[in-house]
């Protein structure tokens, strides 16, 4: 199935979860500012930099946390104080911690007796298989790598076949083969008309995974929707590169000339400050016109290629 | 709920703990082999040996400090290793799983404790001999003990568990109750007794064999007041961790 044909299914269907003016302050510090939100069938990323709220917002949308004010629920039922819910929902939080004593196997087990499976190995097998661990299940997770104990978590999570998960940085400790993987055992399960939300902080993790997106900056929820439309805006966006060379007045007047910038300045250390909505271009243009103008180039440096800068962009944009 | 409690015995039973709630339940029954040599058959020795031995190191001291180290980690572990998710985000009720995490911690300390305390009567019984009031080797005074400190333990439990969920500082919370509370307001206030675990166990030693028991008559309450309280506590801080378990924020 194609991520149009994901994303005009997912609008057809009932919100899974559904946020309601949510807020959450711990003393005086506002962690999630009124937000809404509702999540539909399919994968939805949660995204945003580090201590935007999102693991605070996916732990009030998982039960753990209470809202200081608003109301979340899952499958059309409230979350706090409603146990049963969890038979239908699983829940990976952030935090990695396991019971090292016990073997990969006999934790998946715990977790499924904790849920009253029965018959139990079956559905053990199934999400040990499903996470590429069953050579290892019964080693004890104190020797696990972090990439094995967290997928080991994801199966502990999906064990009893869930359908809505909430997965905090699944993706945490993992390498780029066992993150394809993920991936494609996320697309999977989404297929079978799952809801799957998944909080990340790293942009392209979710971009290749997601639907779509909802973008946390600062506790606010700054955009949601279809991924593909975000990603257009992003695309928008002016980088900054700072370029420091002997003659920067020279410099400045050869890339002026060139399509790849859109405006350059000068910082107080005689550095070029360039923007420009072609980097790619930029990188090629700035070695060739210094050695045509022979002008010796010291330093070329994005200024605002993290994450934090990209959200931040599309906040104030 | 058999996960869960099979789970929090070998959480709470790990090898350093249990060393220290071993070394701490052979001690009156090492002191009472000590001075088993030293105590005269008199009413004086048979004083000593209650005051001291089985209420001053047993039920005032050691018990409260081993349900303390079994009881605050019931939920603390949980809480310090950040775990605790992995059971509040299953379909179990909290009280399902509140329910093994205090029985873990009476089952890990709860035996020991009665072990040494019998052990040590029986030592302290054979050692004075069958001429004094106590520990004559009746059955009654061995039970005494036995269901005086299960009261205790699982009172206690009760209380610290709550505590370990409650607040990160369980174990200042614990000392402050035992040996504040308990140690010196209720030596001088004798109504506080009414709200003291170590005054429930003393009083059900007390109240099932007092003739054997008989020293503790300046500190005990009456037995049904006794056994009443020990319930009543058991069952007022098992509800307040459940309410707290349903409220909290799980970290």
């Amino acid at each position: 199935m194609s991520r149009a044909q994901r994303s005009s299914q997912t609008t057809a269907t009932e919100p899974t979860i559904v946020v309601q003016g949510v807020s959450k302050w711990f003393g005086s510090v506002v962690a999630v500012n009124d937000i809404s939100v509702q999540v539909h069938p399919g994968i939805t990323g949660l995204l945003g930099p580090n201590g935007a709220g999102k693991t605070t917002l996916l732990r009030m949308i998982g039960g753990l946390a209470e809202p200081s004010e608003g109301d979340v629920s899952l499958l059309g039922e409230r979350v706090r104080d409603n146990p049963q819910l969890y038979s239908r929902v699983g829940v990976m939080s952030a935090n990695e911690t396991v019971y090292e004593f016990f073997t990969g196997r006999e934790f998946v087990e715990f977790i499924g007796r904790l849920h009253q499976l029965e018959p139990l190995a079956p559905a053990v097998d199934r999400a040990i298989e499903a996470v590429d661990l069953t050579e290892v299940q019964d080693r004890p997770m104190g020797t696990y790598s972090r990439g094995m104990r967290q997928r080991m978590r994801l199966a502990a999570t999906l064990v009893h076949d869930p359908q809505v998960l909430l997965l905090d940085e699944p993706l945490n400790g993992t390498d780029p083969r066992q993150r394809i993987e993920f991936q494609e055992l996320m697309r999977r399960q989404a297929d079978q008309g799952r809801t799957i939300l998944i909080s990340s902080h790293i942009l392209e993790e979710v971009e290749t995974l997601a639907d779509s997106i909802l973008l946390i900056v600062s506790g606010k929820l700054a955009a949601s929707g279809d991924f593909r439309a975000i990603r257009a805006k992003l695309d928008e966006r002016p980088y900054k590169v700072r370029i420091v060379t002997g003659d920067p007045r020279s410099m400045a007047a050869a890339l002026v000339k060139t399509e790849t910038v859109d405006s350059i300045s000068v910082d107080s250390d005689g550095a070029l400050l360039v923007l420009s909505r072609n980097v790619s271009a930029l990188q090629h243009s700035v070695p060739r016109l210094a050695k045509e103008q022979g002008i010796r180039l010291m330093r070329v440096e994005p200024m605002d290629d993290s994450l934090e800068s990209v959200f931040s962009y599309l906040v104030e944009g | 709920m058999g996960p869960i409690f099979i789970l929090s015995v070998r959480v709470l039973a790990n090898r350093r703990r249990l060393l220290l709630i071993v070394l701490l339940a052979a001690l009156p029954i090492g002191l009472a082999a000590l001075v088993s040599a030293t105590l005269s058959e008199d009413k004086s020795s048979n004083e000593e040996f209650i005051n001291v031995l089985l209420d001053g190191m047993l039920i005032a001291a050691i018990m409260p400090i081993v349900t303390m180290v079994t009881g605050t980690a019931a939920f603390g572990n949980d809480l310090e290793d950040r775990t605790l998710g992995y059971l509040v985000l299953k379909p179990i009720s909290r009280l399902r799983i509140v329910l093994p995490k205090l029985l873990a911690s009476v089952v890990v300390a709860g035996p020991l404790l009665m072990a040494s305390g019998i052990i040590a009567t029986l030592l302290g019984a054979s050692s004075m001999g069958a001429a004094l009031l106590v520990l004559d080797g009746s059955v009654q005074a061995v039970v005494g003990v036995g269901v005086a400190l299960f009261a205790g333990v699982v009172a206690y439990a009760a209380i610290f568990t709550w505590a370990g969920l409650v607040t990160t500082r369980a174990l200042a919370f614990a000392l402050i109750y035992v040996f504040l509370w308990e140690g010196l307001i209720s030596s001088y206030l004798g109504g506080v007794r009414y709200l003291s675990v170590r005054a429930y166990s003393l009083s059900i030693l007390h109240g099932m064999d007092d003739r054997s028991f008989g020293p503790l008559d300046d500190r005990v309450i009456e037995f049904p007041a006794a056994i009443g309280g020990a319930v009543a506590v058991t069952v007022i801080f098992f509800w307040l961790t459940v309410r707290r378990l349903r409220r909290m924020d799980v970290p």
